[in-house]
């Protein structure tokens, strides 16, 4: 049986209901099932005459106004901020002491070298990166309740007018919003965009949404250099993050892949309750990626640079990029050997700081040491902050980029824009900032 | 005497509670894998019943079964490619008319369907009332009513579930029809595609709804085949 007959005779159906209807004969099958439906409805479901407006339409009224919608879903995402740091607190100051603890038991093991590798290297990176896990958890928990209760999608819902403008859809905010998580689902979920314009773009614009392994450096930053305004600067992370995306969006739109933009139903599913098993299900999916790199490609990351550094070839690795820096204030060895390990994960560059700046421990984290050994002002620090949020994703995104976008060109052109977008943003911020302070 | 396995695909629209169902069938016998080819998670898990061992396979959220995304495309092809003993269908009974929308498709494809009418408790806060006898003689198939969150139905749908994989329980697929013009061409693609090498795992019918809907994906296996 010859096949290009089938579909001769069906472009011949085609045309032919086209004629007689008016319509693609999918739109008179998606009519016979949507008939099928109602009929079905009026023999089995007897609804109130009035419709009780329901307590979804009472919340929606607030949430999706049209001039309070985007102040709230501000407000709330300082409130998740806030929650996050605010409840993580003590627990992290517990971790620390633990980990001081273990690190002064550490300093009496022999060889030298060995206690070395455990105090500094493993107790110091691999623990540094750990201490934030309560962070990380209550953030997960946070976005997981946003997400379970339906407000994400309401979220997305108040973005799209304004997402329109820039020649995207509410469902890249949907993309943009899981990217808080991971950057590597997020690239994933957008595959709900049908356009392949409006996927690329919106794929190209995720990483440089805060993600849960941007925010121990955030964190670690925060507590040493703006210990009064903690939620407030990491909340600004966030917010530089959001703007940037979606203006790199609108240029990229414009620019790099014009054209028509997909349009659909935004959906909003009603308000519910999630069950805690369901929250805390969702946060252990989210935080277990997280608690797994810290045992492996951290901890492998933290034994190399402790070995590079222990054979003093670090240094020069470190020396050899850290003038690129300088204009933005963090041209020391140290930070520039952070950026490069930054890349495999983010939280590495905290395993790296810890690993090269300890031997001053205390309680309360490492992080005041960044500023007396390394002499960060908190415009340093701010300027750092805003490289870690923009600049090259980690090697789980990019090679994500890579199989979503079917082409290395765009996760090299991604490493190269970022990094730009990255430097740049830092440079400023550090200059213009000096102007002033 | 090693256990007869059953195998049931678990479809449902986003947001219908479908997740917990699957954890309420499972529990904590589940593991996580991928769709063949692609990235897109696949879910399954494991129960006992009746001396039988129930394969439940978690089918990603959708709509609809047309190949406007991939995980239309999964969902559909687990369907008609694997052809499971039992297709089950959770349906936000606060929503039921949107909701249908896929229970249609899947009746479509002569699937063997359960249809799980779960969120029961929020329909009738609504005001709503369901006749579930109707619904299932109307659709043929078996419907259940459950309220997910409180686990409740569980245990109904289980047997329900077991009832149609052994032929307890009779699945009588309704005949949708599209209307006289888009039947006679429905006709002359049939006659067509049932001398046809795909006609052995596709419903020659099912092919030339598919067909008139110009779907790519089946537009692609037919240039193909």
């Amino acid at each position: 049986m010859d096949n290009t007959e089938v579909l001769r005779v069906k472009d011949e159906s085609l045309e032919h209901l086209r004629k007689v209807h008016g319509d693609d004969a999918e739109t008179l099958i998606a009519d016979a099932r949507y008939g099928f439906i109602s009929g079905l409805m009026k023999d089995v479901l007897v609804k109130p005459a009035v419709e009780k407006e329901t307590v979804t339409d009472k919340i929606d009224r607030l949430i999706l106004n049209r001039w309070l919608g985007i102040p709230v879903f501000l407000a709330i995402l300082y409130g998740v901020f806030e929650f996050t740091f605010v409840v993580s607190a003590p627990l992290v100051s517990w971790i620390n002491m633990g980990l001081d603890w273990l690190a002064g038991l550490a300093t009496g093991v022999s060889p030298a070298w060995l206690s070395s590798l455990l105090s500094e290297g493993i107790i110091g990176g691999v623990g540094a990166v750990l201490s934030f896990i309560p962070v990380i958890f209550l953030l997960y928990i946070a976005l997981s309740i946003l997400e379970d209760t339906g407000y994400l999608s309401r979220a997305a819902f108040v973005m799209d007018r304004l997402m329109h403008r820039i020649g995207l859809h509410g469902r890249s905010f949907v993309t943009l919003m899981l990217g808080f998580g991971c950057s590597v689902a997020a690239v994933m979920s957008s595959r709900t965009i049908d356009n392949p314009r409006d996927r690329l773009v919106t794929i190209l614009v995720t990483p440089l949404m805060s993600c849960g392994a941007k925010l121990p450096v955030y964190a670690l930053l925060a507590a040493a250099f703006f210990t009064a305004y903690q939620g407030l600067v990491v909340f600004s992370m966030y917010a530089i993050g959001v703007i940037l995306a979606i203006l790199m969006a609108w240029l990229f739109r414009k620019r790099l892949v014009p054209g028509e933009s997909g349009h659909f139903v935004m959906e909003l599913p009603p308000y519910r309750l999630p069950t805690v098993i369901t929250v805390l299900a969702h946060m252990w999916e989210r935080g277990w990626a997280f608690l797994s790199r810290a045992g492996t490609l951290i901890f492998g990351a933290v034994v190399l640079i402790w070995m590079l550094n222990y054979f003093d070839v670090l240094e020069h690795i470190g020396r050899a990029i850290a003038p690129v820096f300088s204009a933005a204030g963090f041209g020391q060895w140290e930070s520039a050997v952070a950026l490069v390990f930054g890349v495999l994960a983010k939280e590495a560059v905290v395993g790296t700081f810890g690993t090269l700046l300890t031997g001053t421990e205390a309680a309360g984290g490492f992080g005041h040491v960044i500023g007396t050994q390394l002499g960060w002002t908190p415009l340093v620090a701010f300027a750092f902050m805003t490289m870690i949020l923009l600049y090259v994703p980690c090697v789980a995104t990019l090679s994500i980029i890579k199989k979503e976008t079917g082409s290395w060109k765009w996760m090299l052109f991604t490493i190269a824009y970022t990094l730009a977008l990255g430097w740049v943003a830092a440079t400023l911020i550090y200059q213009i900032g000096s102007l002033f302070l | 005497m090693s256990k007869k396995e059953i195998t049931v695909a678990l479809a449902g629209n986003p947001n219908s509670g479908k997740t917990t169902v699957f954890n309420n069938l499972t529990g904590a016998r589940q593991h996580v894998g991928n769709w063949p080819g692609v990235t897109v998670e696949k879910k399954e898990g494991f129960c006992n019943f009746q001396k039988h061992r129930i394969r439940v396979v978690d089918l990603p959220g959708v709509y609809s079964l047309t190949a406007y995304s991939l995980d239309e495309i999964i969902a559909r092809d687990f369907v008609v490619d694997e052809k499971p003993d039992v297709v089950v269908d959770i349906v936000d009974a606060s929503n039921l008319e949107r909701n249908l929308y896929l229970t249609v498709q899947l009746l479509e494809m002569r699937a063997n369907l359960v249809i799980g009418l779960n969120m029961m408790d929020v329909a009738e806060s609504r005001g709503h009332r369901i006749d579930v006898k109707a619904l299932s003689s109307l659709l043929g198939a078996p419907a259940v009513p459950m309220v997910a969150a409180s686990n409740r139905g569980t245990a109904e749908l289980l047997e329900t579930i077991y009832g149609v994989a052994t032929g307890g329980i009779p699945v009588s697929a309704i005949n949708l029809r599209y209307g006289h013009d888009v039947e006679a061409e429905i006709t002359k693609l049939e006659k067509l595609i049932s001398g046809n090498s795909l006609a052995g795992s596709y419903s020659p019918r099912w092919l030339a709804v598919k067909l008139l809907e110009d779907d790519r994906e089946i537009i692609k296996k037919i240039g193909q085949a």
